[in-house]
């Protein structure tokens, strides 16, 4: 709990170098993500602009690059803020039912609706009515404690789960439950450049908001006398960096259906690393959740001749990972 | 030192687990999928040890049946169902209760639709029974596989319950009541074509029972011979759920794409249930034809307009067909069955095999077996 606070000690290692290798590892990743397909691209066929190639290349493997760096990065950004905001170590998307959101809604776009465009959209207004009841139930609470949120969260992400499986229920077993079993999986083989552009400059422009916000973002994580003291508007201010976090989960995961453990790990293990909890540390956290999603996808991908869900990597991934990290912080303490 | 070493250990060996665990991932893809796909209650319980048991039984019945078929069967009669199960009915059945799809479509053709007094829920989406019997849909409903109404079956008071085998949970509680249940499951030619045998020998309709398996037996027969060295084009089959879902080489639906005289673009996969792939295997494998599951929620608009499959043969050529579905969804293991392959043959060979000649073969199956002329619906 206590790294979750501001700290004041020196960092141990130079958080800026931890970024810089963090940005290359993320670089070459995105390059072994660029090679790494089903489809025979060939560099020669590329640099004589062969059109199938071309478009294989930019239309379906750069998307789906873009969108394993970018989602992760959002993720772990998205993680960042809600540990930060709630001060709890365990928050994640999870707890202001943005992701039973999105899946109830995704599940009902693929019941009643048609077409992986509208199945997007339904997941992403899933999660946003999900957190818009989350954050008015809150509201009611005219203390304005954080703790409310937290509960608030967790009763309506149990609402979108009971939504979830009246819906699984009335579907057909052979196709639709199948479907929704399979997007709540989560998996990036649908990514193309047609069905990504908005999700991705809404995601992007959050994450720059949230950047812009991150003193303010800090501030929220003091105890809330002190940041009344510094003069902070904090009901208002919590609305609004739980909204932008928000949207840049739901932008991604109404795409790739549910990605586990990205959120809740890259920045434990940011922190884990800097030692601090500081704009640095944030940047950190997004670099590391855009390797661990890079990483994921390129094994879901070819492991296999099928593709298989990158839920299962990402937690493959990122466990072992945050094991090293608890027990390496023990040896130096 | 000392206290640290454990601690280490326990690290090293957290690691390797969840290592192995992923290079077990990788080559199992296909209980993996298989399991996930159980776990969501679909409709399907292909978990391979099963399959190969009951395939490994299959042997056995197949050369013993003629002698069965001859004389009608007499009761007392024994059978083994489909979970290895010895059941020994009493007297023919006179009340029947079929809570599947496959089993109810079975009984209509074996002729024993009149003595159905319940069936499974949602009978109003299988317009089979709405074409031969539509007094079946007026029939109480036991419920589905994920919700099996054990106390409405019961009050029907049936000589005889079909069930799949994935609700061998109600057994007990049925037997306990004196009703005798029969677990089936079709999951395949061969085993279908054992469900078949099974159903009619414990319905004393053995006779009818062979002449449905003699029929699909002389059409397979017959577009081996027609399609004896003709060329063979690849076709991608795509699944009910999503366009990236298909069959692999080990699924019913590989049969009948073979046997329609096409080669199955997905044969590299080994999985035992729909596989997802991505777009860029689909445009590696350039299929060049692309086939929809009867019961796609997508249509041929969607797939010819995606601008991700521009480039793909299937879709430049227009070659973009849907398994009718006006029936029965004959890319499933349901008693018609053959006819998904006798209607791709006319897609694919449209010179050897002429659509009338198709549609005369698919008219005799349901004049003969359910009632109705199906190019007349």
């Amino acid at each position: 709990m206590n790294s979750m606070k501001p700290s004041m000690a020196l960092p141990t290692v130079n958080s800026k170098h931890l970024c810089a290798a963090g940005a290359a590892l993320l670089a070459a990743l995105a390059v072994v993500s660029l090679l790494t397909g089903k489809y025979p691209l060939t560099l020669e066929g590329l640099l004589a602009g062969d059109e199938m190639q071309l478009r294989v290349f930019w239309n379906l493997r750069a998307s789906r690059t873009a969108v394993g760096i970018v989602g992760g990065f959002a993720l772990g950004i998205a993680g960042f803020v809600y540990q930060t905001v709630f001060r709890n170590p365990l928050a994640s998307p999870d707890v202001i039912g943005v992701s039973s959101g999105a899946s109830a809604g995704a599940a009902a776009g693929i019941l009643f609706l048609s077409g992986a465009a509208q199945v997007t959209l339904a997941s992403f207004a899933g999660a946003l009515a999900a957190v818009g009841l989350a954050l008015a139930l809150s509201a009611l609470d005219k203390a304005g404690r954080h703790s409310t949120i937290v509960l608030a969260g967790i009763a309506v992400h149990s609402l979108a789960q009971t939504v979830l499986m009246c819906l699984k229920l009335t579907a057909d077993p052979e196709r639709e439950l199948a479907s929704i079993e399979y997007w709540i999986m989560g998996s990036l083989n649908a990514i193309s450049g047609y069905s990504i552009k908005g999700n991705l400059i809404l995601c992007l422009l959050c994450i720059a908001v949230l950047f812009l916000m991150h003193r303010q973002i800090l501030l929220l994580s003091a105890e809330e006398g002190e940041a009344r003291m510094l003069g902070v508007s904090v009901g208002r201010l919590r609305l609004a960096v739980l909204l932008a976090a928000t949207l840049t989960v739901a932008s991604i995961v109404s795409l790739s259906g549910l990605i586990s453990f990205v959120g809740l790990l890259a920045p434990h293990g940011a922190r884990m690393l800097t030692h601090r909890n500081d704009a640095g540390t944030m940047l950190l956290g997004g670099l590391l959740g855009g390797i661990i999603l890079t990483a994921a996808d390129i094994l879901a991908r070819s492991v296999s001749s099928v593709e298989l869900p990158v839920s299962i990597f990402t937690s493959l991934l990122g466990a072992p990972f945050l094991i090293y990290l608890i027990v390496r912080g023990r040896k130096e303490t | 030192m000392f206290r640290k070493k454990p601690k280490k250990l326990l690290c090293v060996l957290l690691v390797l687990t969840l290592l192995l665990s992923l290079t077990a991932c990788g080559q199992t893809t296909a209980e993996d999928t298989a399991a996930a796909t159980t776990a969501a209650g679909a409709e399907t319980e292909a978990a391979p040890t099963e399959e190969t048991q009951t395939q490994a039984q299959t042997e056995a019945p197949e050369t013993g049946a003629p002698e069965v078929a001859e004389p009608a069967s007499s009761y007392p009669v024994t059978v083994t169902d489909q979970a290895g199960r010895e059941v020994t009915i009493e007297e023919e059945p006179q009340t029947l209760v079929s809570g599947y799809y496959i089993s109810t479509s079975l009984l209509i053709a074996l002729d024993l639709d009149e003595k159905l007094v319940g069936i499974e829920a949602k009978a109003d989406t299988r317009p089979i029974y709405q074409l031969s019997d539509p007094a079946l849909l007026e029939l109480p409903s036991v419920g589905t596989a994920k919700e099996f109404d054990l106390e409405g079956c019961a009050a029907l008071e049936p000589d005889l319950v079909i069930l799949p085998l994935k609700l061998q949970s109600v057994v007990e509680s049925l037997e306990a009541l004196d009703i005798d249940v029969l677990l089936i499951n079709p999951e395949n030619q061969e085993l279908l074509e054992e469900t078949i045998r099974l159903i009619g020998e414990a319905t004393n309709t053995s006779d009818r029972a062979q002449a449905l398996l003699d029929f699909s037996a002389r059409e397979e027969a017959r577009l081996a011979e027609e399609l004896a060295g003709a060329e063979t084009p690849s076709v991608y089959l795509a699944g009910n759920s999503d366009f990236l879902s298909t069959a692999g080489d080990a699924m019913y639906q590989s049969d009948m794409i073979r046997m329609a005289g096409g080669v199955n673009a997905a044969a590299e996969l080994t999985d035992t249930y729909w596989a997802e792939i991505s777009y860029e295997q689909l445009l590696a494998w350039n299929p060049e034809y692309i086939i929809l599951a009867s019961d796609a929620s997508y249509t041929t608009e969607d797939v010819l307009t995606d601008p991700n499959l521009a480039g793909c043969q299937a879709v430049e050529n227009g070659s973009v067909y849907q398994i009718p579905g006006n029936a029965e969804a004959w890319d499933s293991p349901v008693p018609s069955g053959i006819l998904g392959s006798v209607w791709l043959s006319s897609v694919l060979h449209p010179e050897i095999c002429p659509q009338e000649d198709s549609m005369a073969v698919i008219d005799e199956f349901y004049e003969t077996f359910y009632g109705f002329t199906y190019s007349e619906q």
